[in-house]
């Protein structure tokens, strides 16, 4: 079977920046696929390459099987895309931008547009200047989830969203999936990715650095784990799945694979826990701990290569 | 520059509204080191421009005579000015009674870019709010602007004032002359003070400043070309922040006081805008946005589409424009002959005879619309490129419209829209001239040698799309091309600028129907050069990248 995107060995230059610097990427068809990496890692001039708004320098790039620079128009026929940042006309109404941008596709189902502004409770009646960047980002995300395309490339498509709105953007990125939808999803956040996708991809200053499902990726959902137990808790790290455990003034502080967090929770129930925090870990610290460098969020530190 | 921002924050009712005015305008100075120099050197050397080439050009009495003869009629009022001391002519009352306009219209220009910059478009850029956060007064940005517009005012005055003075000019009249100057740019820069409180959009209140500027323009040439033939609604000048700087008489009269009307009008307009900046919040306009159809109009669907839609706003307001500005213009035909009557026989002789002199007039107003097309053309472009930048143009390439679907769109509309705005002002002078003459034949004429421009304005347009493919930085460089061809095809003769010279204009080559008969020829190759351009253009823009935000 054709693979949805297919990218090998693109390079992206910007005069002297080296945006992208040889990315593989392949993402089937029906899969939900998470592109993560910090800001300025290079995911929207990846996804650019992929609408052939930008040219790459080198290496090909495949979407739909088709060449996206030179099959551009007929693609678009067969995608939608929504921007990391929405920009509107000032003077048209967001109804009419989705309207607009819908039927510059190819059309939509009027119906199905009126569903999706309910859901994402949109005001489509108000002038594009006068909407927030929540409501910007809820119009670009109508318009491609009210069309019938084979692909959707969002980039950060949540970044301006609340969390009921984010909840509702989940549940139509399952719909989309259930339709058998590709959909290639970029953010920064692992978390907002994790729930939705299949598989992920992990780029960092222009190279793509991990691929593959969720489970492949296990080690890097560990679970941040802080806690303080009346019993010494020493045995704690012959668990399985507890890594890096230390103590500091009475602090346990470890990380626990996903799926043995709970052995993990009721060994310290046992031992009388009266504090515990848990978060997962950012993406910032996980690139921290897997590639020992700061990718940190400056843009430039990220794309300089 | 510590003073303002010292003033006591408890202050009773106004709380520090002027807090941080010194430490912003010191900050504004700097963000426009360059800028500030370009207005105002630039202005002043415009003028060293002119005066050097009088004085090469009228060595003599005679010659100054000769150049005098058209700007005695009407027309010459129309584009110079009331012409006072035309009648004991010296080589300085025709510099400033000649040029000084354009010298006067830029100052206003800079005026109200200045102060629209510094205020509307910080806040719609979102700057403003973060300034305003910090320990800075709610009337702080605006004063600063003004005070800023005020600074470049008086350099530009003493520059030009110096400018006069080292070309051996009487000081007294030289000083006059730039305070003049400097007072057209401080009433522009208030009126812009008032015009950046009525809309959240920074083009929308350089727009209608500008048009405050555009009536000024207007009103003062209706009421200069009155006054010439002493006769008709010569206060209509009056009325005119530039008519007040032109009825100071540089060198003729030298009075002070018609610049008391520009300061009471400047500071007027100046509390209008901070009376109406209380009423209204942040970042919002004095009228609240208005709700819209919650969906598309159906012809919405194609780049074509797309294209008229984000035009069509703006082509209201120029059609509105043309038609009445051509329709005045228009309308002063036949006191502009009646005028000529009283002339001396050797200046209608100069300038072919009472018949020509219809027709030369008729063509001249055909190659002036001609540029204000032009402008509408490139202005077009520029705000094409500005739905790039700004991040519009990347969700519709998105879609299924290819790269030439979506520019060629745009230049169609636009090409048409030219080509319509010259119809109207053909329509507006041919009326007019019609009805103030009682002769219908000339509104054919008139219609037809304004609109034969169209080729030259496309080819403007095709440069200016062309650079938008290729190179879309450089799309303000076609202001060179307007500039030069306004330059070239007004003054050019007058300046006895060298034929080839003259022929690199594309306005130069079509001829001002009905004064001149019209060169087939050169409709045909300008209209091909600027599909060959139009062409580029397109192939050009396919193979480049789109410019993205971040």
């Amino acid at each position: 079977m054709t693979p949805a995107i297919e990218m090998h060995d693109v390079t992206k230059s910007f005069g002297r920046v080296r945006a992208l610097d040889g990315v593989e990427l392949a993402v089937a068809p029906g899969e939900v696929h998470g592109f993560l990496g910090p800001n300025g890692a290079g995911k929207s001039t990846a996804i650019r390459v992929l609408l052939g708004l930008l040219r790459a320098d080198s290496g090909t790039a495949r979407v739909l099987g088709r060449d996206p620079w030179h099959d551009a128009v007929p693609l678009h026929r067969r995608l939608a895309y929504v921007p990391g940042d929405v920009e509107l006309w000032p003077n048209l109404t967001g109804g009419a931008a989705i309207d607009l941008l819908s039927r510059l596709r190819g059309g939509a189902d009027p119906a199905r547009r009126d569903e999706l502004c309910a859901r994402f409770d949109l005001d489509p009646g108000k002038k594009g200047r006068t909407y927030s960047k929540g409501n910007r980002q809820k119009v670009a995300l109508i318009a491609a989830l009210a069309s019938d395309v084979e692909l959707l490339l969002l980039d950060e498509p949540t970044a301006g969203l609340d969390p009921l709105m984010e909840a509702a953007f989940q549940e139509c990125i399952r719909e989309a999936r259930e339709a058998g939808r590709t959909v290639l999803l970029s953010s920064h956040v692992l978390a907002q990715v994790e729930v939705l996708a299949d598989r992920l991809s992990i780029v960092r200053q222009g190279r793509i650095v991990e691929s593959g499902s969720l489970d492949e990726l296990r080690h890097l959902t560990r679970t941040s784990v802080e806690a303080v137990t009346r019993q010494p808790a020493d045995a704690l790290a012959e668990l399985p799945g507890v890594h890096d455990l230390r103590t500091e003034n009475g602090r346990l502080r470890f990380e626990v694979d996903g799926d043995q967090l709970a052995p993990v929770v009721r060994y310290l129930g046992e031992h009388d826990v009266h504090a515990l925090s848990a978060h997962p870990p950012t993406l910032e610290q996980l690139l921290l701990r897997h590639y020992g460098d700061g990718t940190s969020s400056g843009a430039d530190g990220g794309r300089a290569a | 520059m510590t003073t303002a921002s010292v003033l006591p924050a408890r202050n009773g009712l106004a709380p520090g509204g002027l807090t941080g005015t010194g430490k912003l305008l010191v900050f504004m100075l700097r963000r426009d080191r360059v800028r500030f120099f370009g207005w105002t050197l630039g202005l002043a050397l415009l003028m060293t421009y002119f005066s050097s080439a009088m004085g090469a050009l009228a060595e003599t009495e005679e010659d100054l005579e000769s150049f005098a003869g058209f700007a005695r009629t009407p027309a010459g009022a129309m584009f110079g000015g009331p012409g006072f001391g035309f009648d004991a002519l010296t080589v300085e009352r025709f510099l400033v009674g000649e040029y000084g306009l354009y010298l006067l219209t830029g100052a206003g220009l800079m005026g109200l870019l200045t102060v629209v910059r510094h205020t509307r478009a910080e806040e719609r850029a979102g700057r403003t709010e973060l300034i305003r956060a910090n320990v800075v007064g709610r009337h702080a940005q605006l004063t600063a602007a003004l005070l800023l517009a005020t600074l470049m005012a008086t350099v530009t005055a003493l520059l030009i004032a110096a400018v006069m003075i080292g070309g051996g000019y009487d000081t007294t009249g030289s000083l006059v002359f730039g305070a003049g100057a400097g007072a057209c740019a401080l009433a522009f820069a208030g009126t812009a003070a008032a015009t950046v409180q009525m809309s959240a959009q920074p083009r929308a209140a350089a727009g209608t400043a500008g048009a405050v500027l555009g009536a000024a323009f207007a009103l003062r040439a209706l009421g200069d070309m009155a006054h010439v033939q002493q006769s008709g609604p010569s206060w209509l000048s009056w009325l005119s922040p530039i008519g007040w700087s032109q009825q100071t008489a540089p060198y003729t009269l030298d009075r002070w006081w018609p610049l008391l009307l520009s300061l009471a009008f400047a500071a007027a307009t100046a509390a209008l805008g901070y009376a109406t900046s209380m009423r209204r919040d942040l970042g919002a306009g004095l009228f609240p946005p208005r709700h819209g159809a919650p969906r598309a109009a159906p012809w919405l669907n194609s780049p074509l589409a797309l294209a008229f839609r984000l035009h069509g706003p703006g082509l209201v307001g120029w059609s509105a424009a043309v038609l009445l500005g051509s329709g005045a213009y228009g309308s002063f035909t036949q006191p502009l002959l009646d005028g000529l009557e009283d002339a001396p026989g050797e200046v209608v002789t100069l300038l072919g005879g009472a018949d020509n002199l219809l027709d030369g007039y008729l063509g001249t107003m055909g190659l002036m619309w001609a540029f204000v097309a032009g402008t509408h053309a490139v202005l077009a472009v520029q705000s094409l490129r500005n739905e790039e930048t700004e991040g519009r143009t990347e969700p519709v390439l998105a879609t299924a419209v290819g790269r030439r679907a979506l520019l060629g769109g745009h230049l169609t509309v636009v090409g048409l829209s030219t080509l319509w705005l010259l119809l109207l002002a053909g329509l507006g002078d041919g009326i007019g001239a019609a009805a103030s003459t009682g002769d219908a034949g000339l509104l054919g004429e008139t219609v037809l040698g304004h609109v034969a421009h169209a080729p030259a304005v496309w080819l403007v347009l095709a440069l200016a799309a062309l650079l938008y493919g290729a190179a879309p930085g450089a799309v303000p460089l076609v202001w060179a091309v307007l500039a030069y061809g306004l330059f070239a095809g007004f003054f050019g003769p007058l300046l006895e600028l060298p034929e080839v010279a003259q022929s690199v204009s594309p306005f130069a080559h079509i001829g001002e129907y009905p004064a001149e008969t019209l060169s087939v020829a050169s409709l045909a190759v300008l209209t091909a050069l600027a599909a060959l351009c139009t062409a580029a253009a397109l192939a050009a823009f396919r193979r480049r990248d789109v410019v993205t935000q971040a």
